[in-house]
């Protein structure tokens, strides 16, 4: 049974199109990555996946439960984490907590339980009594995690769980979506952080202007543009000066510099290291490291969404 | 059966659900001190401000402080809560639980319906005490009280609807509703002393009906037959809440 199954969903908001013939599912069980530029269509997605929009055209199925159609049934299966902490600032993080229950008609004795080791889980027991006005945004990002998992779900939308939080409470969320996929919660993620869903994710779908640029694994999705792999190197002593020598470099598509080091993206890394070393000859100079690199689920994003680096070694992701 | 029973259950969630979103308001929004005494005072100044230097029996004014002060503090704070929660994404929570849109509407008008009831023993015990007016009809005086507060608490919820972040913006349109309404409504001037097209205008207004029922409990008659004012009242209740339903359907598509 798929978790989640979207079947030729669009959406229009007057003349904008902003989901156009969208089809994808999410197996039972499978951490699933929904990433797009700003604008691209991810949040519309998520509010019609939970019933919150209606789509224009299409729908989907929520364990074989239509979401427009069977749309309370549905919203049982599932917690939501939505973008924003929504959360009460005036009510108690416990008060905060036993309302999320109510609305998914936990009774009592199940959420006064299952609110206690929600709390402990995410560190807050200690502050349960306190009005969240005065949590800090990790803090309220915890909570409003919690409440998302107050029901048991079995299928967890998260949008932006992580973005811009303190160290403590990224460990703190991550371990716990770990902890989910390994019970068996189906999640959902969208994420700025392509990296995070590089590390957690079975599958990612690439979302641009309301349609869909791929769905695969990470890995699959890297090797479908094996054009920007990369050799980055590091030289004694650092200059800036190279710049341009390595650029003039046999096969050297683009040179950017990260850090102390430079970043060569070539179809032939072979070639390059020799060209690279036959450099490093000619100018007296010591190769401190080298490493080739494969493409990043960053790259394949930025290929697929058509982003360009807005300055050298500086890509936008957003 | 299976059926019957899966639906008892639904609808056992569902008024669940609309009680615990009433509570969560009552507890942020309708507990404050600031909100309890300006629903209170707003009232009592308009009041003031018509009832000074007329001379009006006590038993039409006492009626219609307490109609004016369910008029104002029963539809008052959606109009401000409910915008403040589209900002703050809080009411996303509630639409993407898995209620009805009804359970929604019922819940946000159930807290002003209280509030409002709540701050209406106000005018009624000081009423009662300053100008000694005897309580004749005391189901009449309940019955419109309750009938009332809740039919403008989800007039105030059906305001909300109005898909803005800003409460202003509500406010604004509410006002050009309710100010009209306290002189078509037969608050100050009796139904019988209006003009006839005045007389047909007051039919518009479901303060009409709840004033006269609160009115028969002081004065023992009413000017439309009782069951008309409850029946009145039932259905501007009815229409406000399929209303309401349908506008934050439509507003969130």
């Amino acid at each position: 049974m798929h978790a989640i199954e979207a079947i030729a969903i669009s959406k229009k908001f007057g003349d904008l199109l902003a989901l156009s013939d969208v089809n994808f599912f999410v197996a039972e069980g499978e951490t699933f990555g929904f990433l797009g530029p700003n604008g691209a269509g991810k949040t519309t997605t998520i509010r019609i996946l939970t019933g919150i929009t209606m789509p224009t055209a299409g729908t989907a199925m929520i364990f074989e439960k239509d979401i427009v159609k069977e749309t309370i049934a549905a919203r049982r299966q599932m917690g939501i984490v939505h973008e924003t902490s929504n959360v009460y600032d005036d009510l108690s993080a416990w008060h905060n907590l036993m309302f999320a229950a109510e609305l998914y008609n936990v009774p009592r004795s199940v959420r006064e339980r299952r609110g206690k080791e929600l709390l402990e889980l995410f560190g807050l027991w200690e502050r349960k009594d306190d009005r969240v006005r005065v949590f800090s945004k990790g803090m309220k990002r915890r909570l409003t995690l919690a409440m998302g998992l107050v029901n048991d779900p079995r299928l967890l939308f998260l949008d932006e769980p992580t973005s811009g939080l303190d160290v403590q409470s990224n460990l703190i969320i991550r371990d716990v979506i770990h902890d989910l996929t390994e019970q068996g919660v189906t999640v959902f993620l969208t994420t700025h952080n392509i990296e995070e869903a590089n590390l957690i994710c079975d599958r990612v779908a690439i979302i641009n202007r309301g349609q869909i640029a791929a769905i695969d694994s990470p890995e699959r999705l890297k090797k479908t543009i094996q054009s920007v792999q990369s050799v980055e190197v590091a030289f004694d002593p650092p200059s800036l000066d190279r710049l341009n020598r390595l650029r003039a470099l046999p096969l050297v598509s683009e040179v950017r510099k990260e850090g102390d080091k430079f970043r060569l993206i070539t179809e032939d890394p072979a070639t390059v290291i020799e060209g690279v070393t036959a450099y490093a000859q000619e100018h007296q100079v010591r190769i401190i490291s080298m490493t080739t690199i494969g493409p990043s689920l960053e790259d394949v994003f930025i290929k697929l969404t058509g982003l360009v680096p807005r300055v050298k070694g500086v890509k936008v992701i957003d | 059966m299976t059926d019957f029973s899966e639906g008892c259950g639904q609808l056992c969630r569902e008024l669940k659900a609309a009680w615990a979103i009433a509570k969560k308001d009552i507890r942020i929004y309708y507990l404050k001190p600031n909100i309890i005494v300006s629903g209170m005072l707003f009232p009592l100044f308009m009041f003031l401000a018509f009832a000074i230097g007329r001379d009006a029996p006590p038993t039409l004014l006492v009626p219609g402080l307490i109609a004016i002060t369910i008029l104002f503090s029963a539809s008052s704070i959606e109009p401000v809560s409910i915008p403040i929660e589209r900002r703050t994404k809080t009411f996303d929570r509630l639409l993407s639980a898995p209620i009805s849109l009804h359970s929604v509407v019922l819940g946000e008008s159930l807290s002003g319906f209280l509030y409002s009831a709540g701050i209406a023993l106000v005018p009624l015990t000081a009423g009662m005490i300053i100008f000694q007016t005897p309580l004749v009809q005391p189901a009449a005086l309940i019955a419109g009280i309750l009938l009332t507060a809740f039919c403008f608490a989800t007039m105030g919820t059906l305001f909300a609807a109005y898909p803005t972040e800003s409460p202003g913006d509500i406010m604004s349109m509410l006002n050009l509703v309710r100010l009209p309404l306290i002189f078509v409504s037969g608050v100050f001037i009796p139904v019988n002393a209006l003009p006839p097209i005045g007389q047909v205008i007051v039919m518009l207004s479901p303060l009409t009906f709840g004033n006269d029922l609160i009115r028969a409990a002081f004065e023992g008659s009413t000017h439309f037959n009782p069951l008309v004012d409850l029946v009145a009242i039932g259905g501007f209740i009815l229409l406000f809440q399929l209303a309401a339903n349908h506008l934050y359907r439509k507003f969130n598509e």
